[in-house]
């Protein structure tokens, strides 16, 4: 919505300055988001007395004037059936300017020199060739000579543009700002004549004055569909001359943001700027039959709207029809066939309230919001329409010569409405806190032009009924009344108070402190967080190799995504990470490792998809860029397998690998990890076969972690005591097939050892002098007693029990 | 004998290494060394003599002992001196880089957020991402064909469940949850989901946080006391916040909270319009119906509401200009938030 500085001044006389006006009905909900000056360049173009005319000697349509400025006289070449003796007009004299960057010149006409020219509304708005059948501007009689058009037609204003919310839809008309600027600053709001007659503003809203001619219009209206069309008011204007809106009307259209078209079309678009009432106008004499019809348009119909647009109606969409079919797309736009035009002598003006759901989904499906269209889908007052109506008719008399009838046909099944809302000052107290008196609410109100009723004691608060007027659609409850309050009184008003003090109060989330501090031990061990979208295409779950039985494999779609690369939820945060490589790779970065927790979600039989949340890591390539001390690290198996055994560990939870991952994990060099009887996650470096699908190089690998079953196995850390005697290591080596893991052998060992406080792989090697199709797995003991010493003798007795445990169990042969 | 111990002492004095000492050693000391032979002869000499000689030869003996370790200290020493004079390394050579980690800046921030509430007596509540229409809109006063359901426009999984549009479902959900309880006091951090392509302000995908005090005597003036910790907690101490009326189902009376601009503190600049302000967070008093929808009577509590966007505050604190860059995860920018 575009407010244009002096037509707001039209209705409320403010003494602030443009930029005061703006911050203040910006902190009143009013917000401005835009404040520009529209300056026009118009330069040397003044007010002139045509002295003299004469016919052009050769061309019999021109005509050659003599053009008084007071200090000098200019001859001007012009057809314009303006330039008559004695009118005074606009002369554009040479080197001065027009908008559009023209600078006038002197120019020759058939042998006869213009000296400048004589100018339309056309070429001093919009810079641009008269329209058809459009004159010349002509002053009042008695204007000065040689005066600037800047400072006689006063075109240049501010014009600010609000940014409005959907409840504001009282502030979509410049008299329902002017409410809300009269209000704020106390100066008395100064409304058109006829709608003070009509008490637009009132608290019962626009009623019909006493002396109004209540005459029904010859045209009948139809309101076969009410819940759409609950009133339509029509009023007949005969005798209408085709023409322009004097110029100041079309600079103010064009200021708050619409194009002039002509003298009637203008004079609706104008009554619903000032109004927030969208009107329409028929050419009369195109209508058929006696009757308008606000009914839902039938099968198979069709309109050829005023952008010339052929458009398939629906059913269920609101249209007014004549007796040939539908005129108009009822709120939406008007139809080509009863359009008005320069040839129009008689028109039909329309003022309506259309439902406001319907017209938006009629806009909508057809793609045409219309400055109309925004009106009614917030909702119009439901008693202006007669006003409005009586408004256009009263310009458009003064524009265009026209007669409007007496009276109008007002159709109406509205129920008329009485807003009435109790209020009391404890809402007030309860909610904004600031003790805000009876008195100045009721001031309050009655600035809003709302009717508070007497106000009566009700225990420690006061009570009044507030009557509101209709067009404050968004008033329903005590508690919107409330907020009119606070906004009056001003939100800066109120002052800062700190909340008591209290114990915490919400629902328990222990997990959301072991979830923190997963994230400071990935920190820790370098990785990188990263946030990717769950919004996925469904050929990035593809490429992840899962088989359709894997619920990984589908993923829950979206009903109308906004294209198909983003058209499914993640199931994995796999894909995501990998894509966090290949951009990394694709800006030549050699190697990263990353991690990210997130929601996944998976198809469910409840009405909603299932929830999971996940921990997954990524690491490629190389992992140390260049060190010069200790070269590269690459991203391998167990450069990950290292990170998540440590995660675990920090984390208190207790879990194995066992081989073999799903896709996408290279098939034997992945681990499942697991708890109690359940995978908790996989790890393992990428499936040749992904990593060359999404053209990603060197070494990856990755892993995905359930954080429930994480965090569910998190464990607060125990202290236990420390031996007061030294720990003993021995290392161990011993030969087995190279099938067997080496977990296997560690099990063993850690079963029967006694006072072991742990053991640890430090090699394994295969080559020569270990015999083909065996390895060597060197282990490093570390005992600690709690009791005593070892002895040498207590040591070879648990070597003795071991070896023959690691004979007996995986058939292993010392070697050490 | 007179002449030997000199001769000795001197050769000593004039060992010019470790090695040289230790042959010295075992000339003189050593099994067949001579002081050793000197001592062998005590027995051969008649018995008047013998005390005599043994002190004699014993006492220089010591004396070269002693020598021979003040040599060797001394010897040492030097070579130490020596070695350390040759170990000279290159310290403008990096150091070996123990590798680093970094936390996303989004995480960065809503531990800041969460630390502040905790401070308030807020705790974290997690909801759903996935939510049904009814949660989502219905109540929080969005009936279907509400004017404000279309300014969020919505990705919609089936007829009846979406993706969450705002974190404002988490308010219902988490009242639920208490159960009735008081006071309510928690934050919904949490992604967020809007039928917005990718640009340098927009994203399909975007974070919230959303919070909710539900309590006896809660009013306006708590709203902006608690903003306003929040506010000076996050962005600093001296920044200011500005209440504007404005509009939510939800909440009523609803603000918009501007905060004084992190740039330009106030004075204007190209980040704030030149108005001095940021639009943050938006924010109300709980409407009385959605306090009712979470299982509270709205004329026994009263409640104050607010959520804002996690990516626009974390952008404004680290002067991110878009917000683009926290979903690409490019290395470059990663890494600019180590150790935060
Ligand atoms: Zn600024």
């Amino acid at each position: 919505m575009k407010v244009p500085w002096k037509w707001l001044n039209e209705y409320v006389d403010l003494d602030w300055t443009v930029e005061e006006t703006c911050e203040r009905l910006t902190l009143l909900g009013v917000k401005v988001e835009n404040l520009t000056l529209e300056k026009l360049d118009l330069s040397g173009v003044v007010s002139a007395l045509v002295e003299d005319v004469s016919p052009h000697p050769s061309r019999p349509h021109l005509k050659v004037g003599t053009l008084n400025t007071g200090s000098r006289r200019y001859t001007v070449v012009s057809g314009a059936p303006g330039l008559v003796e004695g009118n005074i007009v606009l002369l554009a004299a040479p080197s001065s300017r027009i908008p559009g960057g023209t600078t006038i010149e002197t120019r020759t006409f058939a042998g006869v020199e213009s000296q400048g020219m004589v100018v339309c509304a056309n070429e001093i708005l919009a810079g641009e060739e008269p329209r058809s059948g459009e004159d010349i501007i002509i002053l009042p009689p008695g204007t000065p000579l040689g005066l600037s058009a800047q400072d006689i037609l006063d075109l240049d204003d501010w014009v600010m543009e609000l940014d409005l919310t959907v409840n504001y839809s009282h502030c979509l008309s410049i008299m329902g700002v002017a409410i809300e600027a009269s209000a704020l600053s106390g100066k008395p709001l100064k409304l058109p004549d006829v709608f003070r007659k009509w008490d637009w503003a009132g608290p019962l809203g626009s009623r019909r004055p006493p002396d109004d001619p209540d005459e029904a219009g010859e045209w009948k209206v139809e309101l076969p569909d009410p819940d759409l069309c609950p009133r339509y008011v029509g009023k007949v204007v005969r005798g209408v001359r085709p023409g322009y809106a004097p110029v100041e009307v079309e600079r103010r259209l064009m200021l708050a943001g619409m194009r002039p078209i002509s003298a009637i079309v203008d004079v609706t678009n104008y009554v619903m700027l000032e109004t927030g009432q969208p009107l329409h106008a028929f050419d009369l004499d195109k209508l058929e039959g006696k009757v308008i019809s606000a009914r839902r348009a039938r099968r198979g119909e069709v309109i050829e709207t005023l952008d010339g647009e052929e458009r398939q109606l629906e059913e269920g969409m609101l249209v007014i029809a004549d007796a040939l079919g539908p005129v108009a797309v009822a709120g939406v736009m008007g139809g080509a066939r009863t359009e008005v035009s320069m040839e129009t002598k008689n028109i039909l003006l329309e003022s309506a309230f259309f439902a406001p759901i319907p017209t938006r989904k009629t806009y909508r499906k057809l793609r045409l919001r219309t400055e109309a269209s925004a009106r009614f889908e917030k909702t119009v007052d439901p008693t202006a329409q007669p006003v409005a109506i009586e408004r256009a008719a009263e310009l458009i008399a003064r524009y265009t010569g026209g007669i409007p009838e007496v009276g109008r046909t007002d159709a109406n099944v509205m129920e008329p409405v009485r807003k009435s809302i109790s209020f009391s000052t404890r809402v007030v107290r309860r909610t904004l806190g600031a003790p805000i008196s009876a008195g100045k609410c009721r001031e309050i109100f009655e600035d809003l032009h709302f009717a508070p009723g007497p106000v009566r004691k009700e225990g420690d608060f006061e009570t009044m009924e507030v009557t509101v007027p209709p067009r404050r659609v968004d008033i329903e409850e005590e508690i919107d009344l409330c907020e009119e309050i606070a906004r009056f009184y001003g939100y800066h008003r109120f002052e800062p108070k700190p909340l008591t003090p209290a114990t915490p109060g919400g629902p328990p989330n222990k997990e959301y402190v072991w979830f923190d501090r997963m994230k400071d031990f990935l920190v820790a061990m370098g990785g990188r967080e990263v946030v990717t979208t769950s919004l996925l295409a469904p050929d990035d779950l593809l490429a992840m190799g899962w088989d359709a039985s894997d619920t990984r494999s589908t993923g829950v779609p979206l009903m109308d995504p906004l294209s198909s690369s983003e058209s499914i939820l993640r199931t994995s945060l796999l894909p995501g990470l990998l894509k966090v490589v290949s951009r990394n790779q694709s800006v030549r970065m050699p190697g990263g490792f990353f991690w990210e927790t997130g929601r996944v979600f998976f198809p469910s039989t409840e009405e909603l998809p299932l929830e999971a949340l996940q921990l997954g890591l990524v690491m490629y390539g190389a992992l140390k860029e260049g060190s010069w001390v200790e070269g590269e690290s690459e991203a391998t198996f167990f450069r990950l397998k290292g990170v998540t055994e440590t995660l675990l560990r920090l984390m208190g939870c207790d879990a194995s690998f066992l081989p073999g991952a799903s896709m996408p994990f290279h098939p034997g060099i992945s681990a499942r990890v697991v708890a109690g009887h359940s995978t908790v996650g996989e790890l393992g470096e990428l499936h040749p076969l992904v990593k060359k699908n999404l053209n990603l190089t060197g070494k990856c690998a990755l892993a995905w972690f359930s954080v429930e079953a994480i965090l569910a196995m998190a464990r607060e850390k125990r202290f236990s005591p420390i031996s007061k005697f030294m720990p003993v290591e021995r290392d161990i080596a011993v030969v087995v097939q190279a099938g067997v893991p080496a977990g296997a052998v560690v099990k063993i060992v850690k079963e029967t050892a006694r006072d072991l406080h742990s053991v640890t792989v430090f090699d394994v090697y295969d080559k020569p002098p270990i015999p083909e199709g065996k390895k060597s797995i060197a282990l490093r003991l570390t005992y600690s007693p709690t009791d005593r010493t070892l002895t040498e003798e207590d040591l070879s007795l648990d070597r003795e029990r071991i070896v023959k445990a690691l004979r007996d169990g995986v058939g292993g042969e010392i070697r050490l | 004998m007179d002449d030997m111990g000199e001769r000795v002492l001197r050769e000593i004095e004039e060992a010019k290494t470790l090695a040289g000492l230790d042959q010295l050693r075992l000339k003189y000391l050593g099994k067949k060394g001579e002081i050793t032979a000197l001592l062998k002869t005590v027995g051969s000499l008649p018995k008047e003599e013998r005390p005599g000689f043994g002190a004699k030869v014993n006492a220089l003996r010591e004396v070269i002992e002693t020598r021979l370790r003040e040599k060797t200290a001394s010897l040492e020493r030097e070579a130490l001196e020596e070695k350390v004079r040759q170990e000279v390394v290159d310290v403008t050579l990096p150091g070996n880089l123990p590798q680093v980690g970094s936390l996303h800046p989004l995480t960065k921030a809503l531990r800041e957020i969460v630390g502040i509430f905790y401070g308030m007596g807020f705790t974290v509540y997690e909801s759903r991402e996935a939510e049904t229409d009814e949660m989502n809109f219905v109540k929080l006063n969005l009936e279907p064909g509400h004017p404000a359901r279309d300014a969020q426009d919505t990705l919609y999984l089936t007829d009846t469940t979406l993706l969450r549009t705002h974190t404002s479902p988490g308010q219902i959900r988490g009242m639920l949850e208490m159960q009735g309880r008081l006071p309510v006091r928690f934050i919904v951090p949490g992604r967020v989901y809007r039928r917005d392509p990718m640009d340098a302000s927009h994203s399909p995908v975007f974070h919230q946080v959303e919070g909710l005090v539900i309590d006896r005597h809660i009013t306006f003036e708590h709203l902006k006391g608690c903003f306003l910790e929040f506010a000076r907690g996050f962005f600093g101490p001296d920044t200011e916040i500005r209440l504007r009326p404005s509009y939510f189902p939800f909440t009523e009376p609803s603000a918009e909270i501007d905060v004084s601009c992190t740039i330009c503190r106030g004075k204007g600049c190209q980040v704030c319009g030149r108005t001095g302000w940021l639009e943050l967070s938006g924010a109300g008093m709980a409407h009385p119906r959605v306090i009712r929808n979470g299982g509270y009577d709205p004329d026994e509590v009263t409640g104050f509401a607010f959520g804002f966007g996690l990516d626009r505050a974390a952008m404004l604190k680290w002067g991110i200009d878009d917000l683009r860059v926290l979903f690409e995860n490019d290395l470059r920018f990663l890494t600019q938030f180590e150790g935060l």
